[in-house]
């Protein structure tokens, strides 16, 4: 194999690619490696770690056709370090590889080519569908982060992602609290969900193109493809709990406050929260206030109250002050609602006006 | 025509494909595989997702027919299966579930990490002789009314006899009875480690709030607290706030309260306010059973005379009782019989104890060192009160923890007759028991003879 490849674009490949190599060690050597193939359809990297794969097209001049394997990171590095425009060449001979970019050349010991696997892509899709890059990309990032980072229960690991009709959402929850992100497609889709591991589904994200991309789905795999390439992962096939049963129907009492406002007065009062990092946050409809407290034996305590429009009853709930914080970036309005349905029960984030983004945080025990 | 079950064949299997393939192959490629069943002659192979599966086809299915072939011709073909996610996960999860550990088999190194409590040492591995009886029957009141019948209950006798295993199973046993409540199991020098660590953090109030949660708390070798004041105070101010809760307090130590060297009164008292208990030496019978029960346990069964032997032969400990079965089990184990009473005879002389052996003169220097008097006076014929106290010392501990005789202890002490001895340790040995400034002196004495 002899390839010319332009050194950007040789770069950008393998960054993006190498992030679905293998990293941990022990398992075979192979999958720590990038595949590069060159024949009739073009040059393609293809790497995997058994858990996600990716295929993908890079331009290039192919003087010999041929496939090789070469170690993720050592190419990376290479990458990293390539300076200034011009072509790089591959050239595969025995176990070697030479790479010569303008007057450098050096040396890079291959891996075993027959070992690395093959990708699997859905065979027999129940659900085929396309929509823009940047809306998936949104709509997985605005929930992948309140997924569970525990492997016990696989499928709080994972990012739900369901569609039906014109509509597609997407949902995380660690059973503290829940995510909920819809959009809505400009074409009707049939009726589909499936589990992808947060983890793979971060690497995927940060790797698919803002363009037209087609999603296709099977029971265990789920394929991404774009002219550029295609990403398959594997999916979690544990039953989702049904996280409808969650979301309460009436609220005891609902705030909306200034998202600025509650954003300021959480970060000072979390510099009080105690080692369970508790912050509590009471409605009283009466002083048209949402009141935030908390106290540490060690830092002293600290309460304020922000200007809030309130209805309901008078009530107070705990909670970790991150499980607050976190969701805020995410809400795009100005202001946000807050909506308690009792002590011990869960209490509804959302932006004003916004229905398209829920969230959900369970209040700790006082 | 060889039929195996699934789980056999299975196994077979790998060790087959371990041979032709290399290791780095094998354990990505077949470590979270299985043989899910077999139904008309074909092998549903269960792999975790489609690439396993389309490697499995690519790479390993000739190889994977041949040797399933080979088992039996009955096996036809292999269809793989992608298993779903929570039939994988099974074995690792039950791990995270603390309730379920009293009935998981139980693993000899595993200790439960939110309790400390190591769920092998239960009431049902216990054995009860006449010299714990009351230790066993104190734990059982305890366990029906914690925090009220006695508390706390503070458990001693020398090491090897059982303490930890008394405590621990009343642990668990609570654990069983009150799913609800917390127990939490630790040694005294965890306690002391987490106090000292807590105010190198700063955060001493985490670490009082830490332990004043738990509805049972067991403490073991208590005795290690002494000297160490500020730890003792810390204790002194937990055990007040647990006890006024009526939260069960359970500890064990290798002496009895009053014979605790350098604890504040304060705290001696409060050990003492329960009930203590002490578990003297196992009586031959109860080794005897002991013995039996715990060769048993390892499915080694001994003959009659054999566990006389070894429980007659080896004195005190149950710990070193339980060396001796080990390498009986062992010993079965390689040879596939029990050994006859001839083997153990053999294999037990490594196991005894050498001789204490004793120079009176050595023990003479370190009491009249430590109650500060001239050595010669002991042999002398004085009756000066500075000395007779520590000549009794002397005889009793010469005839307590080293069985010198009587007739030699006088002669060695300056000539006097065996009944003067006699009369001087009987003496000590009475207010050894009402007199706990004399049981600490003698416990110090111990401690610099050793």
């Amino acid at each position: 194999m002899i390839i010319t490849l332009d050194k950007k674009e040789f770069s950008e490949g393998v960054q993006s690619v190498a992030r679905f190599a293998e990293k941990r060690s022990g398992t075979l050597p192979v999958l720590a490696g990038i595949a590069i193939i060159a024949g009739d359809d073009g040059i393609k990297l293809r790497a995997t770690n058994l858990e996600t794969g990716v295929d993908l097209k890079i331009e290039g001049t192919i003087k010999s056709d041929g496939v090789v394997a070469l170690p993720a990171a050592t190419l990376r590095d290479i990458a990293s370090s390539l300076s200034g425009s011009g072509t790089l060449t591959l050239e595969h001979s025995g176990d070697t590889v030479l790479v010569s970019t303008g007057n450098g050349r050096s040396t890079l010991k291959t891996l075993a080519f027959e070992d690395f696997p093959t990708l699997p892509l859905p065979e027999s899709p129940r659900a085929k569908f396309e929509l823009p890059g940047s809306l998936l990309k949104a709509l997985v990032m605005s929930v992948v982060s309140y997924a569970s980072t525990s492997t016990v229960r696989p499928e709080l690991a994972s990012v739900l992602i369901a569609g039906e009709g014109s509509a597609l959402k997407a949902v995380a929850t660690d059973s503290f609290r829940l995510a909920e992100k819809k959009v809505s497609l400009s074409s009707s889709i049939a009726a589909f969900s499936m589990l992808i591991p947060a983890k793979n589904a971060i690497d995927i994200m940060q790797t698919l193109p803002d363009e037209t991309i087609e999603i296709a789905v099977d029971e265990h795999q789920c394929a991404f493809y774009w002219k550029k390439g295609v990403l398959t992962t594997r999916l979690v096939t544990a039953n989702y709990p049904d996280y409808t049963q969650i979301i309460p129907k009436s609220f005891v009492s609902e705030a909306t406050v200034l998202k600025k406002d509650f954003e300021a007065a959480l970060k000072r009062t979390a510099i009080f929260s105690d080692t369970f990092q508790k912050v509590r946050l009471g409605f009283d409809a009466g002083s048209k206030a949402v009141a935030l407290s908390a106290q540490n034996a060690d830092v002293g305590d600290s309460a304020e109250s922000i200007p809030a429009a309130i209805s309901g009853d008078a009530v107070e709930l705990s909670f970790n002050h991150r499980y607050l914080s976190a969701p805020i970036s995410t809400i795009a309005a100005e202001s946000i609602s807050l909506s308690a349905s009792g002590i011990g029960r869960a209490m509804v984030m959302r932006g004003s006006g916004d229905t398209s983004f829920l969230y959900l945080v369970m209040p700790m025990n006082q | 025509m060889n039929r195996l079950d699934a789980r056999e064949l299975w196994e077979y299997t790998l060790t087959q494909v371990e041979l032709s393939i290399s290791p780095a192959n094998f354990n990505t490629w077949f470590r979270d595989s299985s043989i899910v069943k077999i139904e008309e002659g074909i092998v549903y192979v269960g792999v975790p997702s489609q690439f396993f599966r389309d490697w499995y086809l690519k790479k390993f299915n000739m190889l994977l027919l041949k040797i399933i072939r080979g088992v039996s011709h009955e096996y036809r073909n292999i269809e793989y299966m992608i298993v779903k996610d929570d039939r994988r996960r099974p074995p690792k999860e039950s791990r995270h579930k603390p309730q379920q550990t009293v009935e998981m088999p139980l693993d000899e190194f595993y200790i439960n990490k939110s309790d400390g409590l190591n769920p092998r040492y239960t009431f049902d591995t216990f054995v009860v002789g006449s010299f714990n009886e009351l230790a066993h029957t104190a734990a059982q009141a305890a366990l029906k009314r914690p925090g009220i019948m006695y508390n706390p209950l503070f458990i001693y006798g020398d090491t090897g006899r059982g303490k930890t295993h008394l405590i621990q199973a009343i642990g668990n046993q609570f654990k069983k009875l009150y799913p609800g409540r917390k127990v939490f199991y630790l040694t005294s020098e965890t306690f002391g480690q987490d106090y000292t660590n807590s105010i190198q953090a700063g955060n001493t109030n985490r670490f009082k709030e830490k332990y004043r949660q738990y509805d049972l708390l067991i403490m073991d070798d208590i005795q290690f607290f002494a000297k160490k004041d500020k730890t003792q105070e810390e204790l002194f101010h937990l055990f007040n706030a647990l006890y006024d809760n009526n939260k069960q307090i359970l500890f064990s130590s290798d002496r009895a309260p009053a014979a605790i060297p350098d604890i504040a009164d304060r705290l001696r008292g409060r050990f003492a306010a329960g009930m203590s208990i002490d578990i003297g030496e196992p009586d031959t019978e109860s080794r005897m059973a002991i013995v039996r029960k715990k060769a048993a346990s390892h499915g080694v069964y001994l003959s009659d005379e054999v566990i006389e032997h070894i429980a007659t032969s080896i004195s005190g400990s149950i710990r070193e009782l339980e060396g001796v079965i080990n390498s009986v089990v062992c010993h079965t184990q390689v040879k596939g019989v029990p050994p006859d009473l001839a083997e153990v005879r053999h294999s037990l002389r490594s196991f005894a104890r050498p001789q204490k052996t004793v120079s009176v003169k050595h023990v003479v220097s370190k009491v009249a060192e430590f109650y500060g008097i001239d050595e010669e006076s002991i042999y002398e014929k004085t009756r000066r009160r500075e000395v007779v106290r520590p000549r009794q010392v002397i005889m009793y501990i010469l005839r307590e923890d080293f069985s010198v005789s009587y007739p030699t202890i006088g002669s060695k002490l300056g000539g006097r007759d065996h009944t003067t001895v006699i009369h001087s340790c009987e003496k000590v040995k009475r207010e050894v028991l009402v007199d706990p400034d004399l049981a600490k002196e003698i416990q110090d004495i111990r401690s610099l003879l050793v």
